[in-house]
Order: structure tokens, then sequence, then C-alpha cells
């Protein structure tokens, strides 16, 4: 079984790699060179396929961060005393959320960040230089994690330390159960469940649809809700339920160029966070829909593609994950179309026609799986 | 009744108030919003030229009031020399009035219409009479007086005239003067605000005469404000009195020149010539005649028409000095400056007084104005503030030769916005364009617009190329100014301490930076800053140089200052030597690595604000951010005008002890045997 904790590093590993980052500064000071800091280039153009982990990883090419730009100088500032207050946290044994950190830079000087987006950027860049994960940081990420329903059962380890059972249909309510940061096997363990695949839902009003039509029951599935662009924990409890259950992930978005992205953050691995891929994507996860050419099978109410949409597309054109035949069809014909629709287009036909008719028939199309 | 009898009749019947209200359009009160702004106009104007020719410092007060039924009353008031009391029903009461028909000179009204309109348009309107209380400086009182328009005879009509003692003068005009006017009359006008208003039509004339005080008092019906406008004098130097001049041969057309042979009292065309034109010499006379195969005896009154023709064409062909350009009043740059900065707050001001030039025997010089950044609103097209002899113009925007040379120019290389490179530019930027000229043409009677003319179009396009090149260079300045900010941030604050955190982190010695700094700079910088200093009433200047290279460098560093006759260099400890004019050189001796070297000097005879930003320039190698290689050529090229002006003025003092009527003819090559002299005793370096 592959944790994510076995990365994990002891306190002193993490002290020592982050000194290393501060070493191959003061080394290059010593050297009468500007100081740096080398890490792989974090775009589109630096991820490849793993054949091994069968996810997409960062490629070899690295970005040399050097004290010639003021730019390049506040980062390594930052990073400086990013891993002062790191160290802090570690040797003080506190914790920190990703936002915490960023209104503590407001004391620090030069050092201070202009967004939070640069923090938690700078973040990833010290967990991939040194090899760590933002939990052995003590960081954590406020954003919240997915909801789930349906008929399984999770032990979560609560905050008195206890582990207590919660089954995602008999002890929640309509919101179901939320999934917290830490998906590790020890916060929290997969106990059992009686459905046949999970569901992941890119928008609030689908999953309260499908949650008021019964359909995890119906269909013998759990229902999670992405909440947009999925967190790293989404993605990990998927990845688990995928691996240690066994079960199918089926992934029901809109139709638009940036719910192909989800997805493939879901499948293949996010570009941010290419650096743990192999923890948080799940290859054999499958895209449901709504497809391009469903806008034209069903007739769905549409909307223009914006000059952002379209760039976005164009950019998808050349995204090494969506080099597949499949993708680039659906891509060109969404360019071609020149149109895009929300997964609530479906109403058009009522409140039932998503659940009674539109996914038995893409269920059985893309997996053969038969409901009722 | 034959029908021709019949319409000539007619066309006898009508007075010149139907005359008025036929053209009512181009006189300016076709509207009643408009009707107001003429009225403070031709006021303003008049008082403006009144104390310009009394050497007075304007201060004018111009108060509008709404009365009950839409009508407006206005009163402006100003410390002007006055009008006696024998001309005052001759000024206000005749149209078509004033030498200023036949002299040939730089003034703001030039119709002689102006304020009579106003009493007629008042009196046409309302009913109601005009009146003027005058103050003349040879009187103990004042007197008042009300006015009406005898249109049929042309004449007005004075009622209950009075003398006013000197207290009540004082106390009713609101001023402590003992000369001035004021006017009150009531009118069918509509008060308004907006970008055609008297109040910007006053905040338009205040930036060209920034000499002048100007207030603005507006109120409703029951004494509210409804607008006010306050503009104080920036500068208490007059503006340089105008000069009547005679017609200059260039400027001839057939109809003036058979004229003028018709009325002249000379006996003969030699003499004519010399006496009735400007800068016609006995040598260019004789050179004319000749051109023009004309005997110098021929009586004037005598030449046929094809006579005059050849004279015409004579004038052309030989060469004769421009007619004298000091019958020109300009605002000059500095003051254009101050009226800008004054009236639109900003960042940056640039201004360009052309030398005058001569367009068809007429005088002419222009002004350009640009002020970029600050409060102004980037959105939206440039405002264009035009003025022909110190005149707002506020309407017809778009048939203007001053608009149409700025929308010629493509400003996209100066930083500002323009669809296609043509049009008015968009961006937060004003443009001022003054034509001062013995002879403005315009399109129409209103005199909003001001007709096509190539010579006056190029010398507005030389004027706005070179704010541009300002504004451009400014903006440049302005980058690398933040870029070396940012570099010096970098070395002097972030670099120190990665140096410090890391060692301390590491428990390691702190590295020693300076090789790491001439790395991450690798170049030479220069910094400038000009501040007024309020206590010794100077401008300073600071250049600092800064050395971040791995090799020694050295430089002769060129400031751009503003010099004039009244503006010099005060200390200057590092010496130095002029280059041009308002251009000083320093050789500085070779800066080591991770040196600086300071130049600092003063300039005195400006006040706040004159000088915000020196242009640095140097001769040198490789590249110095903060500051532009100097122009050989360029520079060559300003030496070799210097040399020329110093050329003319030593010729012209020489021509004036010797006799008054001898005056430089022709181009320099005549007198090239001075050059060399010119040259070596001029010689820089």
């Amino acid at each position: 079984m592959n944790d994510l904790r076995e990365k994990t590093r002891s306190k002193e590993e993490t002290i020592d790699a982050l000194h290393a980052v501060a070493e191959e500064m003061h080394n290059r000071m010593v050297r009468g060179e500007p100081p740096r800091m080398t890490l792989p280039v974090r775009s589109k153009k630096n991820i490849s396929f793993d054949e091994r982990l069968n996810v997409y990883k960062y490629g070899k090419k690295k970005t040399i961060r050097d004290a010639t730009s003021l730019g390049s100088a506040h980062q390594l500032l930052r990073a400086l005393f990013v891993t002062e207050f790191m160290q802090e946290m570690i040797e003080g044994q506190k914790s920190s959320t990703l936002r915490e950190m960023y209104y503590i830079s407001e004391g620090w000087g030069y050092g201070k960040f202009g967004s939070q987006n640069e923090s938690n950027n700078l973040a990833e860049d010290l967990e991939i230089v040194t090899g760590c994960l933002r939990e052995d940081f003590k960081l954590r990420p406020e954003e919240d994690g997915a909801r789930i329903i349906g008929n399984l059962t999770f032990e979560e380890r609560n905050r008195r330390g206890e582990w207590m059972s919660i089954n995602c249909r008999d002890d929640v309510g309509d919101s179901g159960y939320g999934v917290p940061y830490n998906v590790e096997s020890e916060k929290l363990r997969l106990v059992s469940h009686d459905i046949d695949f999970m569901m992941a839902i890119e928008t609030g009003g689908m999953f309260d649809r499908l949650v008021e039509n019964g359909f995890d029951e119906n269909a013998r599935c759990g229902l999670i809700h992405l909440k947009g662009q999925p967190a790293r924990s989404t993605r990990r409890i998927m990845k688990r339920m995928n691996e240690e259950w066994g079960l199918p992930i089926v992934v029901f978005t809109d139709c638009d160029p940036w719910s192909f992205r989800i997805f493939a953050s879901i499948a293949y691995g996010a570009i941010k966070t290419a650096h743990i891929s192999e923890y948080l994507a799940t290859p054999s996860a499958v895209y449901l829909g709504i497809d391009s050419d469903d806008i034209q099978a069903y007739d769905l109410p549409a909307d223009e593609l914006t000059s952002r949409d379209i760039e976005a597309l164009k950019a998808e054109k050349s995204d090494p994950r969506f080099q597949s035949q499949e993708w680039m069809d659906q891509i060109d014909l969404m360019l071609e179309l020149g149109q895009k629709a929300e997964q609530q287009s479906l109403a058009k036909y009522g409140l039932d026609f998503v659940t009674d008719t539109y996914l038995p028939e893409k269920l059985r199309q893309k997996l053969g799986i038969v409901i009722g | 009744m034959d029908k021709a009898q019949r319409i000539a009749n007619k066309q006898k019947q009508i007075s010149i108030s139907e005359f008025f209200e036929k053209n009512k359009h181009f006189l300016g009160f076709d509207t009643h919003q408009r009707a107001i702004i003429t009225a403070v106009k031709e006021a303003v104007d008049n008082s403006l030229d009144a104390c310009e020719e009394g050497r007075i410092l304007p201060e004018i007060h111009v108060f509008i009031k709404r009365l009950e039924g839409g009508n407006l009353e206005l009163i402006t008031q100003d410390n002007g020399p006055g009008i006696p009391r024998d001309s005052i029903a001759n000024v206000f009461g005749k149209f078509l009035l004033g030498s200023r028909f036949h002299a040939i000179r730089q003034t703001r009204g030039q119709q002689g219409i102006g304020i009579t309109g106003v009493v007629m348009y008042s009196q046409l309107t309302t009913g109601s009479l005009t009146t003027v209380m005058s103050k003349i400086e040879a009187e103990s009182t004042a007197v008042r007086v009300n006015l009406a328009l005898d249109t049929k005879n042309n004449r007005a009509l004075k009622s209950n005239e009075e003398r006013i003692p000197l207290e009540d003068w004082f106390r009713e005009s609101g001023i402590e003067s003992l000369h001035g006017l004021r006017i009150r009359t009531v009118m069918a006008a509509k008060y308004q605000r907006g970008r055609q208003s008297v109040h910007q039509y006053l905040r338009m004339t205040s930036i060209v005469n920034p000499h002048a005080t100007i207030r603005l008092h507006v109120v409703g019906k029951d004494g509210e404000v409804v607008d006010q406008g306050e503009w104080v004098r920036t500068t208490s130097k007059l503006p340089r009195p105008v000069v009547e001049i005679k017609p200059h041969p260039h400027g001839m057309q057939f109809g003036t020149l058979q004229r003028m042979l018709k009325s002249t009292k000379e006996r003969n065309v030699k003499s004519f010539l010399r006496k009735e034109f400007e800068k016609v010499s006995p040598l260019v006379a004789k050179k004319i005649l000749e051109h023009a195969t004309l005997d110098e005896k021929r009586r004037p009154s005598n030449l046929d028409v094809e006579s005059i023709q050849r004279l015409l064409a004579a004038f052309m062909e030989v060469k004769i000095q421009a007619p004298p350009v000091d019958c020109l009043s300009p605002i000059e740059d500095l003051l254009i400056k101050k009226g800008l900065e004054k009236a639109i707050d900003s960042r940056y001001a640039a201004t360009v007084t052309r030398n005058p030039s001569v367009s068809q025997g007429n005088p002419f010089q222009v002004e350009v104005g640009l002020v970029f950044g600050g409060d102004l609103p980037s959105d939206g097209t440039v405002e264009l503030l035009r003025f022909a002899n110190r005149v707002p113009l506020m309407y017809q925007q778009g048939g203007c030769l001053l608009t149409k040379a700025i929308e010629s120019i493509d400003w996209r290389r100066y930083g500002l916005e323009q669809t296609g490179g043509k049009g008015v530019p968009k961006g937060p930027a004003a443009i001022l364009v003054h034509l001062a000229s013995t002879n403005v043409q315009f399109t129409s009677e209103a005199k909003e617009a001001v007709s096509d003319n190539d010579e006056v179009f190029d010398e507005l396009r030389r004027a706005l190329f070179e704010v541009g090149r300002g504004l451009q260079s400014h903006r440049k300045r302005v980058g690398q100014r933040e870029k070396s900010k940012e570099k010096f941030d970098l070395i002097n604050k972030i670099l120190p301490e990665i140096a410090a955190k890391s060692s301390l982190m590491l428990g390691k010695p702190q590295p020693d930076l300076s090789p790491i700094i001439t790395k991450i700079m690798n170049a030479v910088f220069c910094e400038e800053e000009v501040i007024w200093d309020p206590s010794e009433k100077v401008t300073r200047c600071k250049i600092k140089i800064y050395n971040y290279t791995a090799r020694a460098r050295a430089y002769t560093i060129i400031a751009k200052w503003p010099e004039s006759e009244l503006v010099k260099i005060g200390e200057n400890a590092r010496g130095g030597r002029k280059e041009a004019r308002g251009l000083w050189a320093w050789r500085l001796d070779a800066i080591d690595p991770g040196d600086m070297t300071q130049i600092d000097f003063t300039v005195t005879g400006l006040s706040k604000g004159d000088w915000k930003e020196a242009e640095v320039f140097y001769r040198g190698n490789g590249e110095v951010i903060g500051c532009e290689k100097i122009d050989e050529s360029l520079l060559e090229e300003a030496r070799k005008q210097e040399r020329l002006q110093e050329v003319v003025e030593e010729f012209e003092d020489e021509a004036g002890s010797t006799s008054n009527d001898q005056v430089l003819v022709g181009s320099p090559h005549s007198h090239g045997e001075s050059n060399d002299e010119w040259q070596t005793g001029n010689k820089l370096f």
C-alpha cells in the first residue's frame, strides 16, 4: 500500500533539507556569485508521462532563480524567511495554515508576500526542492475538502485522538461527509462500502440534485463534490478509494475547457503538484461528461465560448496530458462549435432527466454499467 | 417699381440691429449658453488688452447672477486704465471702431465689434441699458453712465450720466485701484458648466495670461453659489509690449498693394518701398525695382496693373530680411509651464516657444505645452487647449489648424494612445497650442478655428515633435529611474539580508558582497535630482554616477539646464565648461569599481517648480543607465545655430551703430569670412 506518509521525513531530515536550500545560496555568495535556487520548471512544458507510475511528473527542465533581478531576489529572501518560520514551527511543535503564513509575512519587511498565491507557490517550491511535503513543514491548507454522500464507511480520528466510525449515508446530513485536509491512514481509515463506483461532481448544484433524486442509492454509487478544482485531499481520498477498494472513479463536470483541466488533475496529475502526482492522481478515472458532442446530441442550451475559453482550449492542445485522440477530438469539437454548456443545462428536460436518462446512458456507454 | 430698385431699397433698410440679428451665430450669440461666454470673453479680452497697453497687472472680476425670468446679470470689473468720459460712448456704442483695423500688431480682439455686440445683444433681448462705470487715474472721481444703442446711426445714447465720488468707486468696484472699468449688463442667457463654459474660458485665459488675476463668482436667484473660480497670477512679469509694424513685402496681395500705392504720400516707388514696408533698405528697394524692371523714379500712383504685378513678383524674388518679430508677444515657455501647472495638476510639463517665423509677410510664433500624468484622467482623449493671440478658442475644434497639427502627429511613439497613429491622442495628458501673430487667419468670422497655413502647420508640428520627444525621454527617464531603483533596492537591501539570514541559519561567516554586487549590477548608473532650495532661493541639481562594473570608468557628464539671460549657474564646485547653450559639461576622473562620484551645482534666477528634472547625457564608453549618450551631431548642430545667432546679433549691433536704416539683408553666407574667427573664439574643450 502506498501511503503518502511513506514520503514523510523526520524533523531533523526536514530541517536539513530546508537548510540545504540556504546552503546553496550561501555557497554561491562565498564564491562571489549571486545566490540562487534551482527548481524544476513548473509548467505544462515540463511535465511528461511516467510509464512506471502511470501519471504525469515533472521532467528535467530546471529553472534557476538567482538574485540578479529584484523579483527573484525577493523570492530567495522569502524562501529564507519561510525556512526560518518552518524551522520555528517544527521545533515548537506548532502548525499554521498557508493563509496564516501569508499574514505572518506582513512582518517580514522585504520578505513580505505580495499575494497569497505567491506564498502558496513558494511552499510548493520548497516541497519540490527539498522533497518534503507541506505536512512536514507544518503547513495546512485552509481550502475545504470535498463532501461525500453514499453507503461507505470511514473511521476518522477526531480531535481527542479517538477513532469514530462514520457512514456517509446514515451518519450525515444532506451536505454529506466533509473530507478533512489530512486523509492519510493515521487520520482516516477506509472501512467498508456497498457501492459499485464513485462519481465526482464539479458543481454543488448538480451534487445536490443527485442527492435529492436519490441517485446514490438508485445507482449504487458514492457521490463526491469536487468544489471546482479539487483540493489535494479530495484527489488523495479518491485515489485511496480507487486503490484500496477497487472502486471505479467517474467524473461528471460542466462542458468547458476548465472542466477538462479538473479531470486531468484527477486522472493524470496536476501541473502544480506534479512532484506528488503518484499519490494524488487516479489514472483509471473516467470522464463521463458532459462531452462536447452532448451539446448537439442532447440539444443542450449552450453559451458562447469567451476569448479566455478559446485561449484555454488552445493551451490544452499543447498540454502533454491532452494529447490522446479522444481529448483532441473533444477540444477541436468545442472550438468548432464555439460553445460550452453547464451541467445544469440538462434541466432543460426536467429535474429528473439527469438521473433518469443522461447519467444512465453515459454510464452504459462509457463503463458498461447498467442501472436498475 | 423696378424689381432691382425694390431690392436695393430693401437692402438699405437693413439696420445694424437686423444685421446683428441675422448674424448672431458668427458674432457668438447664437445660443443662450454661448451668449454669456461671448459677453464675458469680449469684456475680459478688452480688460486684458487695456491693462497690457497701460502696463498694469490685471485684476479682473466676473460676477454673474441668475435673474427671475431666465435672464443673467453680468458684471465685469477690472483695474485697467479706464476710459475717459468722452470716449465711453464711442467705445461701447459704435461697431467697427478702433485703430486695430489698420495697424499691424498682435492684439486679442481684432475686429472692434466686441463689446458693442454685448450692449446690442443686451438691448435686443431684454431691452435693458448697459451701465458703465469708469475711473481714470487723472481724475479724482469716477463716471457712471447708462448706454443704449442708436443702431440706425451707429452711435450710443447716453443717459443718467453722473460723477461718482472716489470712496463710492472703491466700495462699488471692490478693488483698491485708482483706475478701472466696471460694466453691468442684463441679457437673455443661460449659465452652464462644462467644457464650453465661462469657467473653462477663464481657466484657459488664466493659463496664457499668468500675469493676470481672475476671479469668477456665479450666484443663483437666491444668492446661492452656482460656480466660482479663482486664478491668481503666478508672475508679475507683464507680457512684452507689442509694437506696431509696417507691412512686409512678402505678405502683400494685389489689392492691398494697389491701395497702398494710391494713397501713399511718397513721390517715387523707391521711397515708397523704403518707407511703407518693413525691412526694405535702399539696397533691397533697388534690387526689387531691378527685378521688376521698374524705374525707381516712377510715381507710385501711376503704376499700371501690369507693373504692380511685376512688383509683386519681384517681392518674392529678392531676399528680404524677415519682418521684425518683437511685435509679437509670446507667453514664453516658463510662463506657459507655470500657467499649466496652476490650472492642471500633473506629473510632467514640457513647453516649447519656437522662434518667431514669417508666413506671407506676417510674423507669427508658435508655442506648445504638454502636461502629463498626475491627476489627469488616463481614459478618454487628451484635452486640447487652443489659443490665438492669448485668446482661448473653445469651439470648432475639429476644423482648426491647431487641432489638425496635433492630429497629424503619431503620438504613439511618444507614449500616448492613438488609433491608427492619427487623430486626437488618448491618455493622461493635455496639450496647449498658442499661435501668436499680427494676422491670425480664421476659418470664419466666429474666429474659433484657425485656417490652414502650411508654414504655421510646419512650425506647429516642429514644436509638437519637440514636446513629444520631451515626453518620451521623460517617460524613459521615469522607467530607467524605476529600474535603477529596483537594482539599488536589490543590492542595498535584499542581498545583504539574504547574506545575513543564510549565514545566521547555517552558523557560517557572512560572505563579502562586493564582487557579487558588481556581478549583479554590471553597469554604471546615473541618478539625478533637482530640488528647490527655499532658504537660498536657488534650484539645486545633484548628479550621482555609480560604477558597478569590474573596471574603472571615466566619463564626461553633460547636464541640460534652463539657461537664459536671467538664469545662471551659481555654485559649481566641480567647475566644468559650457558645452553649448543650456548644456554644461564636467569631465570626471576615473571612477573605481564600486565607487560613486557626485556633481552638485545650483542654478539661480528660477522660482520654485520652474525646473524639476534634469536631462543628463554622457560622453564615454559603454552604457550608463539613467542617462543618454550625447548625440555629437545634434550638439554640433546646436553650436552652429548659436554661432549663426551670434553672427547675426553682432552684425545687427554694428549696423545699428552706424546707420539706423541699415539692416542685415540676405543669408549668412555673405559673412563667411568672419565664421572662422567665431569658431575659434567659441571653441570648447
